[in-house]
């Protein structure tokens, strides 16, 4: 394994404390991602996707064994340095849109962008031109509550995508739409990450939507169905 | 800036639980003002109320009471009081012609025995006294109505006297000059003396020449100038029956109004130490250090008799006008009206008289010593009541309100105070506890603990900064309210010897029972608004500081996987 590779992990586990229980939600997982790729990962739930996706997303940290990112081994970073990760290479899209309910669309855009230190004028304009890169621009001043779900994963997406991060993470970004508008959010979100060279990780449970990816990475009690390296 | 339309958005977008904690705060902070307002309140009221002697510039007062026992200078039982009091008699004959208006007062010393004001100076003396100031206390009686007027009505006369009597005829030299008179003058009696009355003479008794048949003899000229006195006029002295009348008087008419009040004499020369001092002044002024014919009345008894500043006093005569309103203080030596101590003793005829002594001493820790050795001086019938037996005399509502402010009133403004600063923190947690998602997600979108810990720092912080000055605006509207329409505390004492009134049974009338209301109000400071201010103000911070970190220091995971 190079240095190029984006993402190396090596045995990587994640178990969870409940009460006297311990469940391995992750048992050694070995997965390598290269720059550019669309990676899905797909199972049935339980599985441990999201877990495998959030020690990507570096929002979380493995039991044991290591996540490589760019070459550098997450468990040393702090959690300052995580964050500045978080904030400048990564970009989340969450199952349920997860938008800040007091902010309009606009500001929910600038969340992301704001801790970067842009200043303020350009922040809200590149803030608007990635309402307008995902149609939305004519609701730039609504509240989610205001928005469809597609609208408000659309404006997740524009959120995700503002920092110009290296990777955009999915998780289940269609699972609270309709199959229609879910494939319509999902082709966005890969058209605009591939405009951009960015790396997508997108776990799904939809074959459908699976084959939008360059390469799917089936899950199930925790660990990789068939080990795939690229 | 991003972060203050953050923090508007927030504020304004969760407008219920925004309000809520502004509200929660509000309470609580102006629960921490109102309650310790109104400790200071009763504070105060209780200063001015209950401490009555540190007012008048006063430590001690000595009166004397009337003993049972025989020992020191009384002379025992209720004797003295009886004879200084029984000038209430009132003598119907002594106020005026009856049928006119009158108007009288009647000082009575109570149970407060009078003696020379020469023997004060006794008090002056002792060491450790800075100063004395005599004052008289008399119980007046004031009567007004009109002087009976007492009419009877007695018929007499009618009566009718028959006398009758005989003539004793003229003697032999009478008859010869009566004869020579009428010849004299040309009338002829004929015959003699013995025949002169028949008539069948020419010029007989029976009618007269010039006066014609009827006129009679005597009161012819001639009779009136010849007969003797005696015959001329008829005279007798005539005793008429007695007899006895009997009626019945009604009793008269008359109302006599009586009310009583009392007055004080002060010393008008000393105006730091005495009954009432400047310093009770409500309105009006003083007395000038001469005197004259000057009043202060108690702003309550001028309430009750409607007088006025202006007004005049009319006592036995002597026109008093009211110059000043005073608060009195409670405890004992007080009075509804006062005068110069000189204008009572002679309206009261107790010249040189006064019935109550009161002494400064020269430094406070002497006051026991002081106590000790004019009740020492003066024997047992001296009664020597320092400024702590006075205020320990005090009772009502006032009181039980100052010991409840002495014992919880501080205990009250902490619980208020923790209790405001639990409700911010609380609240501010709770709000936090809601939010923990969508902190988890700020920390997904790349956010630092710092910064989340700012954010939410800066929304307790405008919460807590609105929240406290509506608490303070709150606080102040009540604390205005209380003095608006709070409850009147009050505070009386009574005086007189109890004992001696019993024996004697003359009762309430002599002891007297003084007393005041105080307003209860809650005053308020800058450091006091300030302090509920900063309590608000530090509760969310805290609250927030720490809340806001506990939910910044999960990792991101965690925190999104809590319920919403």
């Amino acid at each position: 394994m190079t240095g190029d590779l984006l993402y190396d992990v090596r045995d990587a586990t994640r178990s969870f404390r409940r009460g006297d229980a311990t469940i391995n939600a992750l048992g050694g997982i070995d997965l390598a991602i290269e720059h550019g790729e669309i990676v899905a990962l797909v199972g049935p739930s339980g599985s441990g996707k999201t877990t495998l996706l959030q020690l990507l997303g570096a929002l979380d940290r493995p039991t044991s064994g290591q996540v490589f990112f760019e070459g550098r081994d997450l468990n040393t970073l702090g959690d300052n340095e995580l964050a500045d990760l978080r904030l400048r290479a990564f970009g989340f899209v969450f199952q349920t849109f997860n938008l800040i309910p007091t902010l309009n669309a606009l500001q929910n855009v600038e969340a992301k962008l704001a801790p970067t230190g842009v200043p303020e004028d350009e922040l809200r304009a590149r803030s608007l031109a990635l309402l307008e890169e995902v149609g939305l621009s004519d609701r730039a001043d609504h509240l989610p509550s205001q928005l469809s779900g597609g609208e408000q994963q659309r404006v997740a997406i524009a959120r995700a995508l503002s920092t110009e991060p290296r990777v955009v993470l999915a998780d289940e970004p269609t699972g609270n739409l309709d199959s229609r508008t879910g494939t319509e959010v999902v082709d966005l979100l890969t058209s605009l990450s591939e405009e951009r060279r960015h790396t997508v990780i997108l776990v799904t449970h939809d074959a459908e939507i699976a084959e939008k990816a360059h390469r799917s990475v089936r899950m199930q009690d925790g660990r990789l169905l068939e080990p795939t390296l690229a | 800036m991003f972060y203050f339309r953050y923090l508007r958005s927030e504020l304004v977008g969760r407008r219920t639980r925004t309000v809520l904690t502004l509200v929660g705060l509000a309470l609580g902070v102006a629960l921490v003002i109102t309650i310790s307002g109104l400790a200071r309140g009763l504070d105060r009221a209780q200063k001015t109320a209950l401490n009555p002697l540190s007012a008048i510039g006063t430590d001690l007062t000595v009166t004397l009471s009337p003993q049972q026992d025989t020992g020191g200078f009384g002379r025992g039982g209720g004797g003295e009081v009886v004879q200084a009091n029984q000038s209430a008699v009132t003598d119907l004959s002594k106020l005026g012609k009856p049928g006119t208006q009158f108007v009288h007062d009647f000082f009575l010393p109570g149970t407060q025995l009078t003696f020379p004001q020469k023997q004060t100076a006794k008090i002056a003396s002792l060491p450790g006294v800075a100063s004395i100031s005599n004052g008289l206390v008399l119980s007046a009686v004031h009567q007004e109505g009109v002087v009976p007027k007492i009419v009877a009505k007695i018929k007499a006369g009618g009566q009718q006297l028959d006398i009758r009597r005989q003539i004793k005829p003229p003697t032999a030299a009478e008859a010869a000059a009566i004869q020579a008179c009428f010849q004299k003058l040309g009338v002829g009696v004929g015959g003699g003396p013995q025949s002169g009355t028949q008539p069948g003479g020419q010029q007989g008794f029976g009618g007269g020449r010039g006066a014609g048949g009827g006129g009679g003899f005597f009161s012819s000229p001639a009779a009136r100038k010849c007969l003797p006195a005696r015959m001329r006029e008829f005279r007798a002295r005539i005793t008429t029956p007695q007899q006895t009348l009997k009626q019945v008087v009604s009793p008269p008419q008359t109302n006599i109004k009586s009310s009583s009040y009392t007055i004080g004499g002060i010393d008008p020369a000393q105006q730091s130490i005495g009954l009432v001092t400047p310093s009770q002044l409500s309105r009006g002024r003083f007395f000038s250090k001469s005197g004259g014919h000057e009043a202060l009345v108690s702003a309550a008894y001028a309430k009750r008799k409607s007088l006025k500043l202006g007004s005049t006093l009319d006592l036995n005569g002597t026109r008093f006008k009211i110059i000043g309103l005073v608060s009195p203080p409670l405890g004992g030596q007080t009075a509804d009206v006062y005068i110069p101590l000189a204008q009572l003793q002679k309206l009261a005829s107790q010249k040189g008289l006064a019935n109550v002594v009161l002494v400064r001493a020269t430094s406070s820790s002497d006051v026991a010593k002081v106590q000790m050795e004019i009740e020492q001086a003066l024997g047992s019938g001296a009664q020597v009541a320092s400024a702590k037996q006075v205020a320990a005399s005090i009772n009502g509502s006032l009181v039980d309100a100052a010991n409840l402010s002495h014992d919880l009133g501080l205990v009250l403004a902490i619980i208020a105070a923790v209790a405001a600063f639990l409700v911010a923190a609380l609240l501010t947690l709770s709000s936090i506890g809601k939010r923990v998602r969508e902190i988890g997600t700020l920390k997904a979108l790349g956010w630092s603990q710092r910064l989340v810990v700012r954010q939410v720092l800066g929304e307790c912080l405008a919460t807590g900064i609105a929240g406290g000055l509506v608490g303070v605006v709150l606080g102040v509207l009540a604390a205005a309210a209380i003095g608006a329409f709070g409850p009147s505390l009050s505070a009386s004492s009574t005086t007189g010897a109890a004992g001696a009134n019993d024996v004697l049974g003359l009762g309430q009338a002599l002891a007297r029972t003084a007393s005041t209301s105080v307003s209860l109000t809650a005053p308020l400071s800058l450091s006091l608004l300030l302090f509920g201010f900063a309590l608000a103000l530090a509760g969310g911070l805290i609250a927030g500081g720490a809340g806001a970190l506990r939910a910044a220091r999960l990792r991101p995971a965690d925190a999104l996987r809590q319920m919403e």
